[in-house]
């Protein structure tokens, strides 16, 4: 399913969270809301997700205004920063509770709701920890649990705030490769909230740079890290290049040719992202990596 | 003596580093706050039990089934059964209302919420005969429609809900504020109506909080004297609840039968006590 946001604004009090933000995500996309804390890209998402209701502005979903939809009837699953699991139900139930809540003509059979939830733990490989309590589960087991629960009622749109903010680099990495192959796999429209540009740029078809509220860019993530729309994108990705003169490697073309490698990478023939430990390189003919 | 040998194995290896107080230290410490606990708590709980059964077990029996007696108790468990589920749905509700949302007055709710802790209870007492008294601010309105609130039963159910309002409250409030909303909003985004969201995930996360606020509304309900004594009117056998009986008994020298009923009174809160300390195990063991 598409989402189209037009013009959104939204305040907490004295606080402008959005101004006049619209976006469009076309189906099957993932894309990334990158920003710092405050960049009003969280409320965005609960605005698309009906968690918040706009002060202006509106909400499609697939060309219809969602708008003042409930949140129950727009067919997002939701993905919070800190899980919320139920934490008085097993897991087993966590994931089966979208279908349990179902109105009872389309409340699934109860062998049927087994079926699928057992169908979902394996799909996050968690089948084996049914029976277990929220708090009896690591971060990243929670984390997939939540994502269980979120894909039980068949959304048509998956948000997802932070999804791995909480969790060590470790799990990250593999939570974050365990996602890209799920949505190659599902091909879920998906929108997910972080502040790791590393994160957005290895994960996204297209990031979304917000600040203060508003859009600064919305472009592949190749576009946004070659072509900074505004002095805000460059700085806030330029950030990690700080980390170049830490790395000790040697970068090489296609044909084994070392390659000149300049600090700053500006006008080289690749340009290079180097973001933590890691190295992107990218020929600047070819758009994406 | 563990710690003795504990020690002797220690020697050997390496020099003793004590982790603990000298022994004569522990002791005296440990028997003072025996010694305390016994004389404030379990001696004046003993001398209730002792007094009662003084003059032998027939006499016991005799000032417990006394009409008087029974009737009290009767009043007491009525306005106890009125108390504790009327606040137990208002302190959910209010507790619900101030921990979930930000509303203008929110602050005065909760202060207000507080109100019969902060007023004394013949205060809280008072209150109500001024306000349903025959001189009364709605005194004639009341006397017009033939009731009787003040000196009556209604009045003593009143100043015990009034009095024991607070309690499922002020448990409620901090339990709902740690779990946040994070979990009704992933309900709702699940699919759940307002009610499923309540019953199946806001309820099931305070429930122990909910049932220890209502047995602590419910000791103080009972044991309610206070305000209870000031619109009671005592009228024996009609308007004597426990705590009031015994205080009559007791002016009338009648100390046997008062410590009788004064047992019945503490029977009660012992299981209070009992029920509380299970609940309290299963609160911090359970899920």
């Amino acid at each position: 399913m598409g989402i189209e946001v037009r013009h959104l604004t939204k305040s907490f009090g004295s606080f402008v969270a959005l101004r006049d933000v619209s976006v469009t995500v076309h189906s099957g996309e993932l894309v990334a809301l990158l920003g710092p804390s405050g960049s009003g890209k969280t409320t965005l998402l609960r605005v698309i997700a009906g968690l918040e209701t706009p002060d202006v502005g509106t909400v499609l979903f697939d060309g219809d205004d969602a708008t003042r939809r409930d949140p129950r009837d727009r067919g997002v699953g939701f993905v919070f920063q800190h899980y919320a699991l139920f934490r008085h139900m097993s897991v087993f139930e966590n994931v089966a509770f979208g279908l349990r809540v179902r109105p009872r003509d389309q409340r699934p059979a109860e062998d049927d709701i087994k079926h699928r939830v057992h169908e979902l733990l394996e799909l996050v490989q968690l089948d084996y920890l049914g029976d277990r309590y929220p708090s009896q589960l690591s971060g990243g087991q929670r984390q997939r649990v939540a994502l269980a629960r979120a894909l039980a009622v068949e959304p048509t749109v998956l948000l997802l705030d932070e999804p791995f903010g909480a969790l060590d680099a470790k799990v990250r990495q593999e939570l974050r490769r365990w996602l890209r192959r799920l949505h190659q796999e599902i091909h879920l429209t998906s929108v997910f909230v972080t502040h790791d540009q590393e994160e957005a740029l290895e994960l996204a078809n297209r990031v979304v740079v917000m600040n203060e509220g508003k859009i600064e860019q919305d472009a592949a993530p190749g576009e946004v890290i070659e072509r900074p729309a505004t002095p805000f994108v460059s700085n806030f990705l330029g950030n990690v290049n700080l980390f170049h003169g830490r790395v000790q490697v040697e970068v090489h073309d296609e044909a084994g040719r070392p390659m000149p490698m300049e600090l700053d990478g500006e006008r080289s023939e690749a340009v290079r992202v180097i973001v933590g430990d890691r190295v992107y390189v990218r020929p600047r003919a070819t758009g994406t990596p | 003596m563990d710690d003795a040998a504990g020690g002797r194995l220690m020697v050997g290896t390496r020099p003793v580093r004590r982790l603990t107080e000298p022994a004569v230290v522990r002791w005296l410490l440990t028997g003072l706050a025996l010694g305390f606990l016994g004389l404030f708590l379990l001696l004046p709980l003993a001398v209730v039990f002792a007094e009662a059964l003084r003059n032998g077990l027939g006499a016991y029996l005799d000032s417990v089934r006394e009409p008087d007696a029974i009737a009290a108790l009767k009043l007491t468990l009525l306005a106890a059964a009125f108390a504790v589920p009327a606040n137990l749905v208002f302190g959910v509700a209010a507790g619900w209302a101030i921990a979930k949302f930000r509303f203008p007055g929110r602050t005065l709710l909760t202060t207000l919420i507080d109100l019969p802790f902060a007023v004394s209870p013949v205060i809280s007492g008072m209150v109500f005969v001024l306000l349903f008294g025959r001189q009364g601010l709605l005194g004639p309105w009341v006397a017009e429609h033939d009731m009787r609130i003040v000196f009556a039963v209604p009045g003593i159910v009143l100043a015990t809900v009034f009095v024991s309002f607070p309690f499922v409250a002020r448990e409620v409030i901090p339990v709902m504020e740690a779990a946040g909303t994070q979990e009704e909003e992933a309900a709702r985004v699940l699919g759940a109506s307002g009610f499923q969201t309540f019953f199946r995930v806001t309820l099931p996360n305070i429930k122990w909080g909910v049932l220890y606020g209502a047995i602590l509304c419910n000791a103080r309900a009972m044991g309610e004297f206070g305000a209870v004594s000031v619109v009671s009117g005592k009228i024996r056998g009609e308007t004597n609840t426990l705590p009031l009986h015994v205080e009559i008994l007791y002016n009338e020298y009648m100390f046997q039968a008062a410590f009788a009923v004064a047992s019945l009174l503490t029977l009660l809160a012992v299981v209070t006590l009992i029920v509380k300390t299970i609940l309290e195990r299963r609160m911090h063991g359970g899920h």
